[in-house]
């Protein structure tokens, strides 16, 4: 079926028809071809067979370029999503008072946000009280401090004393930074539950809390 | 000052340019103790002893240097890079920069050292300004879009960085140079082809359609091409080599269609695989079909450093940061030059936090692109032209 579609697509480029083409694609769709399979099963396969339709002179130079524009038109109904979906899940992040250290959350609440997750990202210089506040505004249960320097490492201590103040004492905290990266009993001190040492472990961790989280609730 | 070059001077200049740099070192010391007022000399000395890591005495010759000419820009050029080797001089380092770029106010290289020297040290709203001033001095220099996508990393996160990684290894002679030897051709024709005396065989009109493209003659490649396809539509060889040259016309759905057919013909077809990699890299949602395509790539031509490049930049689009990073390094022991990989290595190790060793990267990149221009020499040959003018 999906060659089919393919050949009928190949067709709508060669005559110049986008509306053709999109009809091809919505159909393939309706009979259950998904967004991220359109691309392999019906694009490529059509580009292919313009490619040897080309080569084998059935179409000139100048008809491969027009139906070059039409596969250009018609690309974004074929691409897989580009943004993953919203996972429903709210991070705090932000980097601990008295550090301006920036880079580390900024690149980390960017994965963090294209990976679906929604970032609430406080900035720098944040104080204990600022974290508490965000979270009972949000509902977040997840927070991520970072800190640079020894001194603002410990300090992350008065972020759990504060949002225990608050009774949110099941809120999991996670830390980055070279402190506790260098000195790993650090994090367990200050009262965190997990160090994120990169971008892509903080994927990991994040998703691994968030799915915990949502089977504890479940269970309840 | 200057006069002609002195007997000892020429010998050490040699020397150098030769690699023998023992004997040139030994050269320039015999050429001092007949008059150590000679800005050449102790510019030359700098150099030499920057090749050999020994980063103090080339500060000390270079400032020597300067002391007697401040006009000497290829001292100045081994002084920044002694800075910037040695670490921690990122103030001095901002200092020269500036200097160089004040005596040679054209050199695209003063002014990306000057970022880089800036972003050191912390200036990161100066070292973009730095790099966009070189970018309006040449828009196709890499290192400094390579520098403003590290920028963009640690503003803005992967996402936006990416497409400024991919451009700039775009302007990267590099990227082509795989292509090239993917395709087994090594130099440029030293004469156009004419397509009249190329012999009327496959091979034949393969072989120069090759080395047409390499010289960019995509005219008479297409119609080498086009005789070929004339006799057999399903030769993979030859639609590789058109979907290289819609590459480069930047007609990038031809060149899809091109390489998926000779793919189909030909399922592990270097040359086809690099072009179909590098049109899925160009579109948004098409990083995984980009991965994939490349770790085909990597297992037909796993020994060229880029091939692993190429895939690293896919990964990085799909956060798969330690992959990715595992991909730059094995780049980088392939090929310790690859500037591209150095700049993607240092942007995989600040998504680990891992901030010395990003700086480590960006210094080595630069290292090896000024070495690769052959700066130093282009700025002595000019400062000791003037002078001998």
């Amino acid at each position: 079926m999906a060659a089919e579609y393919a050949a009928d697509l190949y067709q709508a480029f060669v005559d110049q028809d986008p509306a053709g083409a999109i009809q091809v694609v919505e159909h393939a769709r309706a009979s259950g071809v998904p967004q991220e399979q359109l691309f392999d099963a019906l694009y490529a396969p059509a580009m292919g067979l313009l490619g040897g339709a080309w080569a084998a002179g059935d179409i000139d130079e100048i008809s491969f370029t027009q139906a070059a524009v039409v596969a250009e038109q018609i690309g974004s109904f074929v691409m897989p999503p580009a943004a993953r979906r919203d996972t429903g899940v709210t991070v705090i992040v932000g980097t601990m008072h008295r550090d301006h250290h920036s880079i580390a959350r900024t690149i980390i609440a960017a994965t963090l946000k294209e990976a679906g997750f929604r970032v609430n990202d406080l900035g720098v210089d944040v104080r204990p009280a600022d974290f508490l506040e965000r979270v009972e505004e949000t509902g977040a249960r997840i927070v991520i401090v970072f800190a640079e320097m020894t001194a603002t490492a410990r300090a992350v201590a008065r972020v759990r004393e504060m949002l225990a103040t608050g009774g949110y004492d099941d809120v999991v905290i996670l830390v980055s930074g070279g402190p506790f990266a260098a000195e790993p009993a650090l994090a367990r001190e200050v009262g965190a539950n997990g160090v994120v040492p990169s971008a892509e472990s903080a994927l990991k961790l994040v998703a691994r809390v968030a799915r915990d989280r949502a089977a504890a609730e479940a269970e309840a | 000052m200057m006069g002609g070059r002195p007997t000892a001077l020429l010998t050490a200049e040699e020397l150098a340019r030769s690699g023998a740099v023992g004997a040139a070192v030994e050269a320039c010391y015999e050429a001092l103790a007949l008059g150590d007022r000679e800005p050449r000399i102790h510019a030359l000395l700098a150099h030499l002893m920057l090749e050999g890591d020994f980063y103090d005495q080339a500060i000390a010759e270079a400032t020597k240097a300067i002391e007697i000419d401040p006009d000497c820009s290829a001292a100045y050029l081994a002084l920044g890079l002694a800075y910037d080797r040695r670490g921690g001089m990122s103030d001095q380092s901002v200092l020269v920069w500036h200097e160089l770029a004040e005596v040679a106010p054209d050199l695209v290289t003063a002014h990306v050292q000057l970022g880089e020297a800036f972003a050191a040290a912390a200036f990161e709203d100066d070292a973009v300004a730095s790099w966009k001033r070189a970018l309006e001095l040449d828009a196709k220099e890499a290192r400094a879009t390579y520098n403003l996508a590290i920028a963009s990393l640690k503003r803005e996160g992967m996402a936006l960085a990416l497409p400024l990684f991919r451009q700039a290894g775009e302007l990267d002679p590099s990227q082509d140079e795989l292509f090239f030897t993917l395709l087994g051709v090594h130099e440029a024709p030293a004469e156009p082809i004419d397509i009249e005396r190329v012999k009327p065989t496959r091979e034949a009109r393969l072989g120069a359609a090759g080395l047409a493209l390499r010289a960019e003659d995509l005219f008479t490649a297409a119609d080498l091409v086009r005789l070929v396809l004339d006799e057999d539509p399903d030769d993979p060889e030859a639609l590789a080599l058109a979907a290289y040259a819609y590459l480069k016309q930047e007609a990038a759905n031809e060149s899809m269609a091109c390489a998926l057919r000779a793919l189909s013909l030909d399922p592990e077809l270097p040359t086809a695989l690099y072009c179909l990699g590098v049109v899925y890299s160009r579109r948004t949602g098409l990083n995984r079909h980009a991965a994939r395509v490349f770790i085909a790539l990597a297992k037909r031509a796993g020994t060229h450093a880029l091939v692993h490049v190429l895939l690293a930049e896919s990964l990085l689009g799909l956060q798969k940061f330690e992959a990715a990073g595992k991909s730059y390094r094995l780049g980088v022991r392939l090929d310790p030059a690859c500037v591209r990989a150095r700049f993607g290595l240092a942007a995989s190790h600040l998504t680990e936090g891992r901030f010395a060793e990003a700086q480590w990267e960006i210094r080595r990149a630069a290292y090896y692109d000024t070495k690769r221009q052959g700066l130093f020499w282009r700025l002595y040959d000019e400062y000791a032209g003037a002078g001998e003018d």
